[in-house]
This record gives structure tokens, sequence and C-alpha cells, in this order.
């Protein structure tokens, strides 16, 4: 079994308490043969082999959802917080560039970003230092799975305010105006994926929250809405129309934004990993995710072929059954050192 | 110039000249997307299903 799925496992690393973790796989890191590593100035672990010109970097997370789950291994069943959700894929990534080693005219840069799970904070400082010629970004997609888009999301604060008014006056109060504008956005997403038989082509739209008051003067009811978004509407284009369809309520973005991302499927990367995948019996596919990835943070900036890859099942994140099967964690690492060699053979 | 038959349809296609192992063709006659698996000999197959999940 891999060291380095134990060692960084156990190493209990929820998003804001990395630094164990980080410290520890720098080492692993270190003691595997890569030229060097080292901690970032985000708090990120970052391992480099070889000085060649053409770069692939290699992105995971370090970072995990809270909920300590005792590390074991039951028969082929390794157990542990963020086995699957990511350090899984990312060990692998460590794993595999560890048994390519240095290839001449080739840098590989495997980092372990922190914070993904929060805001992306290690990822966001990552596309500012890098401009690979390859970027692989490490979930949990099943060994023989390539993901080649992530959804964008956004989320608002949609308020409705009306005047104080005497309850047997037949007024609208602000409350009912809310549930009338809820039905407004919901009709529009629905016209919008009436002829969008692919999820990931549609608006996901769901209401996160309603709360309601008011004082001598006001009531006021307020939406949180939020939208897993299609390539084709971004961020921008999303609350733009929001506000239009509210029609004068107030539309306030929160949190961060994030655009969709479809990757290219004929790439020489994807290539690699479709060869990889039937070099270890397997018969690839390829997924398309609704939720988001640091692949949606760097992919707009590094603008440079890319995919999503790791071993695991995505069902098991965040769950407190959250286990990798090891002969699915053996045989990632198979494809991404048969990706590496034939990407920079 | 090498020619396989789509797996799909039967029509006969050429490889366009460049044409790598890995990469995804759409056959001319039925559309489907095509995965070449090898060059020499000439080789396709229907490319990898696309499927949707959830999840990060």
């Amino acid at each position: 079994m891999s060291e380095t799925l134990i060692g960084l496992v156990s190493q209990y690393s929820p998003s804001g308490q990395e630094h164990g973790a980080v410290e520890w796989l720098v080492a692993r890191m270190k003691s595997l043969g890569y030229d060097n590593a080292f901690i970032d100035e985000a708090g990120n672990a970052v391992g480099v082999m070889g000085q060649g010109a053409k770069q692939v970097v290699l992105l995971g997370h370090i970072d995990t959802v809270p909920g300590e789950i005792k590390v074991e291994q039951v028969s082929d069943l390794f157990y542990g917080r963020g086995s699957v959700d990511a350090k899984g894929p990312l060990a692998s990534f460590v794993d595999a560039v560890a048994k390519v080693g240095v290839k001449d005219g080739w840098q590989f840069v495997v980092i372990g970003a922190v914070e993904e799970e929060r805001n992306s904070e290690g990822a966001r400082f990552v596309a500012t230092q890098y401009k690979p010629d390859f970027a692989i970004i490490g979930e949990p997609n099943q060994w023989d799975r390539v993901a080649l888009g992530y959804k964008g999301s956004a989320w608002a604060n949609v308020t409705v305010k009306r005047g104080q008014a005497h309850t047997a006056s037949g007024e609208e109060t602000a409350a009912e105006a809310a549930v009338e504008v809820w039905l407004k956005i919901k009709a529009y997403v629905d016209s919008f994926n009436a002829d969008k038989p692919k999820v990931f082509d549609k608006l996901l739209l769901t209401l996160r929250g309603m709360d309601s008051d008011s004082n001598d003067f006001e009531q006021w009811a307020k939406l949180k809405v939020g939208v897993r978004l299609p390539v084709e509407v971004s961020p921008e284009d999303w609350y733009v129309k929001l506000k239009e369809i509210v029609n004068g309520e107030i539309v306030e973005p929160t949190g961060f934004a994030i655009s969709a991302w479809k990757c290219e499927k004929n790439s020489q990367l994807v290539r690699a990993f479709l060869s990889g995948i039937r070099s270890q019996g397997g018969e690839p596919r390829f997924v398309y995710k609704t939720g988001t990835a640091d692949l949606n943070i760097v992919a707009p900036v590094w603008q440079c072929p890319a995919v999503v890859y790791g071993p695991g099942d995505s069902a098991l994140d965040h769950t407190p059954n959250e286990h990798i099967n090891l002969d699915d964690y053996r045989k990632a690492v198979e494809v991404l050192s048969a990706a590496l060699e034939k990407l920079s053979g | 110039m090498s020619t396989v038959n789509c797996p799909e349809c039967e029509a006969p296609i050429e490889f366009a000249e460049g044409t790598e192992a890995g990469e995804i063709i759409v056959c001319p006659d039925c559309g489907v997307d095509l995965e070449v698996t090898s060059i020499e000999p000439a080789a396709v197959q229907l490319a990898p299903m696309e499927q949707e999940d959830w999840g990060e």
C-alpha cells in the first residue's frame, strides 16, 4: 500500500488547518527524490521534478471538509477523511511523478493546494504563479474516467421590501411578493432548461434559505438563491438576468462566483489519458460534473489543455464513510505514469 | 492513407494526414464520435461514453 496515501490521509487537515499535512507532504516528496519541494507563499505544498522548458502542473488539494474519520484499512478499502476528496488523487499524483522521474525537456510540478473546500485560496495563488503547457487537476472521478467539465456557481440574496400595511388591508406582503419573485426566477430557469437534455448545459437553481421580518414602518423578505451555471452563462450574465427577472427588487451577489469550464477533449493530454486507462485494461469514459473544482479557478487563466483526474468515488465525498479502493488507487498511479510518459515521450 | 469503417454505420472513413492515436474524430456519415485506437493498422472504436455526475 502507498506510504504517500497512508501518511497524507493520517495528517488530518480540514481547511485552515493544513500546515501539518503540508509539511509532511513536502518531506515525503523530498524523500521520493523530487528535485525540489517547498511550501509556497499561500501555504501550498509544492514538489518539482525536472527542470525542462515544457511544464505539467498536477494540482490537487490537501485540505478536507471537517469531520475526522478513523484511518484504517479493511481488506482492500482504505478509510479516512480525505481518502477520496481529495488526498487520494493528490497522493496518486505524488507517487506517479516519483515513478516517472526526470524526463528530458520537461518539468512536473505537483501541488497540494490549501483551502479548496472554502474559497480556493491556494489555487487562486497558484493560478498567478505558473503558465503550464498541460494541467491535471486532482479530484475523485474513478480511475477509468476523465472529467472534462465542471459547472460554475453564483449566489445572491434577493430582498423584497414593502411598506407596512394593516393585515386586513389585503395588500401583498413582502413575504408574499418574495414567493412571487421566486416563482418568476424558477419559471425563467425552467424555460432556459427546456431544450437542454444535458444537466451540464442547464441552470441548476436552489433556494437555500428564506427569511422575513418587519419594523414599525417596513417589512422585508430575503431569498438566498443559488445557481449552478453552464458554460454559456457567466456569473455576470446570471446577475444581469436575475436583476431583470426580479424587476427592481434588490439583488446582492454573495461569496465567490465561479464560471463553468469545459476542457477540450481532442488534446494530447486527453489522448495520453485514454491510452493510459486502456493500458490498465480499462474502458475510458468522459464525465462532466455538476460541482465546481480548482479547475474552474486555474483553467481560465492558464488556457492550456487540462483534465480532472483521480481515483475514488465522488459519491463518498464529505461522507462519514469516506474510503478508497486500493486497487483503484494503484491503477490510477499506473494511468498517470503512463500518461506522463506518453506526453513527455 | 489509412481507411477504416465506422463501427456504428459502416461508412468508410479516411484518416486525415497527421491523425494521432487517441484522437477523437467524427464519422462524416452518421456523426458519431470515434476514438482512433491505432494508426497502423488503422482502427477506431466508439469514443468514450460521456457521463454526467454530481460532486466536486
